[in-house]
């Protein structure tokens, strides 16, 4: 079976990680033969963090439509864009998360990411959240579900989960600050606010726009035996994302005998259970977090108890070997099966875009409409600034006298800016 | 010492046997009805002998990785006509031999395949060739998976791990026309007459509903897949062999771990001993070195910068002075 997988780049993040842990493992059964295509033009082949990848084929876009394959498989919205351009008897794209979400409203990516949805594909999902939102979006598709498996040579779970009676309660806070949805700061913040003692680790990759945080220990990014040896020395994740895939840290950690307190994201019901195996907060409630933090850090019983249960979760998830078994049997029952049939796609695909267009035609409008009243209040300005009595005026501003009356001045000044904004 | 093992004998538990007896049991109106009957991972045959009463398939397929194994469940159901087949259900190779007998029988096979895809290093080929088999020749499937989420203690047979959310992914791969069951555990007492003999009684138990957590997963596939039923079966407790089996795992962990106490105490011995050595090598080392400068030599095992002189030498050097070891001193 020749099975390529579409990808942006290679760079280490969550979802290239698990196309190329299944591309890996699918690589080692018999028969398979995986090709990672990188789509973007500017992207050659480097594999920072990612120790096996010199054993997999790596292909550019321009050298992959040359071959034929038996599936050929999208891993994020932008690759869909060359997903048609492969010869291949089967399309399929794998959904790692509802992509659209990452954007905010006023994003041209988060219609693009949205309108990729319709495409005549069969899907494969990774969180039965996204295969119910794609059972409703898209009844005609075909979808199977492939859970994440966990590297178990990199995160083995512990044979009993560690106790911890005495010392601060390790927090251990993960995730891309620059992101908007991981709330990473917010997490940081609901941390800080604890009464109890407690030590917060952040393993993050982008330290700038960390910015200044309170935080014990700040490090990253980290290679997933790094983020290992992390979780083992840490208590409990706080995740406060809003929006995740398949939810992967936090079970990572189960596996190194944390538990964790996260906020009821999509993902979280695959394996966090409240007052089991974990606690969930409250959306937007720092406090909250904060109290429940305290709680764990206070009942040193039930942080156990949680840390115990969390490692029994952890036990019976599958690892990356068994995912990718379901991945290949996933694959071949799709070049079994005719190719989904692709007049409803392009039907619901269409009424998206007249939906995307009457939303950009109204956006359209409302930007005429900005611009004309910004043009009214630009000729005021202009007329006033050529007004010679007024240029006197602010060159007095270049005296001390000038400043006192401009800054008595400044609530008339400041009503009347607001007033022509 | 009697080892952590997965086949069922006469010294497995009794619940486990129980558990294992009922999969056999909802299988059996199938089983008899079909033709021919193939059991994957027969193991020793004893639950199935049991769950089949005196009744009998009138042609079998006995199927496991043991040759000894598939042997003694011959023995054990005693088939009239029984082939039995060695092989690995992950080989496409073995799994067309075991088709092939399958099919030369021009019937509709039922395949019981109990406790078996966990063994396995992968199941892919295995779930093909149960999903082509179905297909093409209508044979029936049913197969079981436990519930690992279930157990506290990871089992070091099983190659795959099972959970809810494992086995929704495994039924999406099955045919579209299956039989889903849980089974779920069943626990409970009874008061007998003090000198009554063995008697049957009828229970009332209520099990099921969406939150029974179950021990196993169940599926079947296959024409007759509707045709699975579902059961209850509870034995009284031989209090004594379990009792003995419960000993018998405990005496056998307290050994393991006076073995480890005592292995770790002859490490803690050895390891003196090597400090005490290392320490009186380094003396002779101390001693050989001193007796080398009284005669000038080099010092032996020392590296070039901890010769004598060396320092000496390597800081009065120029550039161009850059021999890589140091001369001894005359």
């Amino acid at each position: 079976m020749k099975v390529a997988f579409l990808v942006n780049d290679l760079q280490l993040s969550g979802g290239v990680g698990v196309v190329v842990q299944h591309a890996r493992r699918l690589n080692a059964l018999g028969g398979w033969d995986i090709t990672l295509v990188l789509v973007r033009e500017e992207e050659g082949a480097s594999w920072h963090g990612y120790d096996y990848l010199p054993d997999l084929r790596v292909l550019s876009r321009q050298e992959a439509l040359s071959e034929r394959f038996d599936v050929a498989i999208a891993t994020w919205w932008e690759t869909t864009f060359t997903l048609f351009e492969l010869s291949a008897a089967r399309h399929v794209y794998f959904v790692q998360s509802l992509e659209d979400r990452f954007y905010r409203h006023d994003e041209a990516g988060r219609l693009g990411a949205a309108l990729t949805l319709d495409l005549p594909v069969t899907f494969i999902t990774e969180a039965s959240w996204i295969q119910q939102t794609l059972a409703g979006l898209r009844p005609d598709a075909p979808c199977y579900i492939v859970r994440n498996g966990i590297d178990k040579d990199v995160f083995p779970p512990l044979e009993h989960a560690p106790v911890n009676t005495t010392g601060p309660l390790r927090v251990l806070i993960e995730g891309s600050p620059s992101s908007w949805f991981k709330h990473v700061h917010d997490a940081i913040y609901a941390a800080a606010a604890m009464r109890e003692p407690h030590h917060v680790t952040v393993i993050c990759d982008d330290r700038q726009a960390l910015g200044e945080v309170v935080a014990d220990e700040i490090v990253g990014p980290l290679s997933h035996r790094a983020m290992a040896a992390a979780y083992e020395q840490s208590d409990v994740v706080l995740k406060l994302s809003s929006v995740e895939g398949m939810f992967g840290p936090p079970l990572e950690g189960f596996h190194r005998g944390t538990t964790c307190v996260v906020t009821p994201v999509t993902g979280h019901d695959e394996y966090v259970e409240h007052g089991w195996n974990g606690l969930l907060t409250d959306w937007d409630d720092l406090r909250g977090t904060a109290r429940q933090l305290d709680l764990l850090a206070r009942d040193r019983e039930l942080l156990h108890f949680l840390r115990s249960n969390a490692l029994e979760t952890a036990r019976a998830w599958p690892s990356w070997e068994q995912a990718s078994q379901f991945m290949a049997s996933a694959l071949l029952a799709i070049a079994r099966e005719p190719a989904p049939e692709f007049h409803a796609a392009t039907a619901r695909l269409l009424a998206d875009l007249r939906g995307g267009i009457d939303i950009y035609d109204v956006q359209l409008r409302e930007r005429a409409e900005f611009a004309r009243r910004a043009l009214r209040v630009e000729r005021i300005v202009g007329r006033a600034r050529a007004n010679p009595v007024i240029r006197q005026l602010l060159r007095l501003r270049r005296f001390r006298i000038g400043r006192v009356v401009a800054r008595a001045l400044r609530p008339l000044s400041s009503r009347a800016r607001r007033l022509l904004s | 010492m009697s080892d952590w093992q997965e086949r069922i004998t006469f010294e497995t538990a009794p619940a486990i046997r129980v558990e294992h007896e009922l999969r056999y049991r909802i299988a059996a109106p199938l089983i008899l009805a079909g033709d021919p009957w193939a059991d994957l991972g027969c193991g020793n045959g004893l639950a199935a002998a049991a769950a089949l009463g005196d009744s009998r398939p009138a042609h079998a397929v006995l199927v496991d990785i043991d040759q000894a194994v598939v042997a003694r469940a011959a023995s054990a159901l005693e088939l009239t006509d029984a082939t039995a087949v060695t092989g690995d259900l992950t080989d496409p190779r073995d799994l067309q031999r075991i088709g092939d007998a399958l099919v030369r029988y021009q019937g509709e096979p039922v395949v019981t395949c109990f406790e078996v895809v966990e063994h396995l290093s992968s199941f892919v080929e295995l779930i093909e060739w149960a999903g082509m088999l179905a297909h093409d020749h209508g044979a029936t499937f049913v197969i079981s998976v436990p519930n690992d989420a279930f157990w506290s203690i990871q089992n070091p047979h099983h190659r795959s791990s099972w959970s809810e959310g494992a086995f929704e992914a495994l039924r999406e791969l099955l045919p579209p026309q299956r039989t889903l069951l849980r089974q779920v555990a069943v626990s409970g007492s009874a008061v007998v007459r003090w000198d009554s003999p063995p008697k049957l009684r009828q229970l009332s138990v209520q099990v099921g509903g969406t939150d029974a957590v179950a021990t196993h997963f169940i599926a079947a596939f296959g024409p007759r897949h509707d045709d699975l039923q579902t059961a209850a079966l509870a034995n009284q407790t031989d209090a004594t062999r379990q009792r003995r089996w419960e000993r018998e795992r405990e005496s056998n962990l307290a050994i393991a771990q006076k073995v480890v106490v005592e292995q770790e105490a002859t490490i803690a011995d050895q390891r003196g001993d090597l400090r005490e050595r290392i320490a009186q090598f380094d003396e002779w080392r101390t001693y050989i070195h001193e007796l080398e400068r009284e005669l000038g030599r080099p010092l032996s095992g020392a590296s070039a910068e901890d010769q004598p002189g060396a320092a000496t030498e390597a800081s009065s050097h120029t550039p161009s002075d850059s021999s890589p070891q140091a001369e001894p001193p005359a």
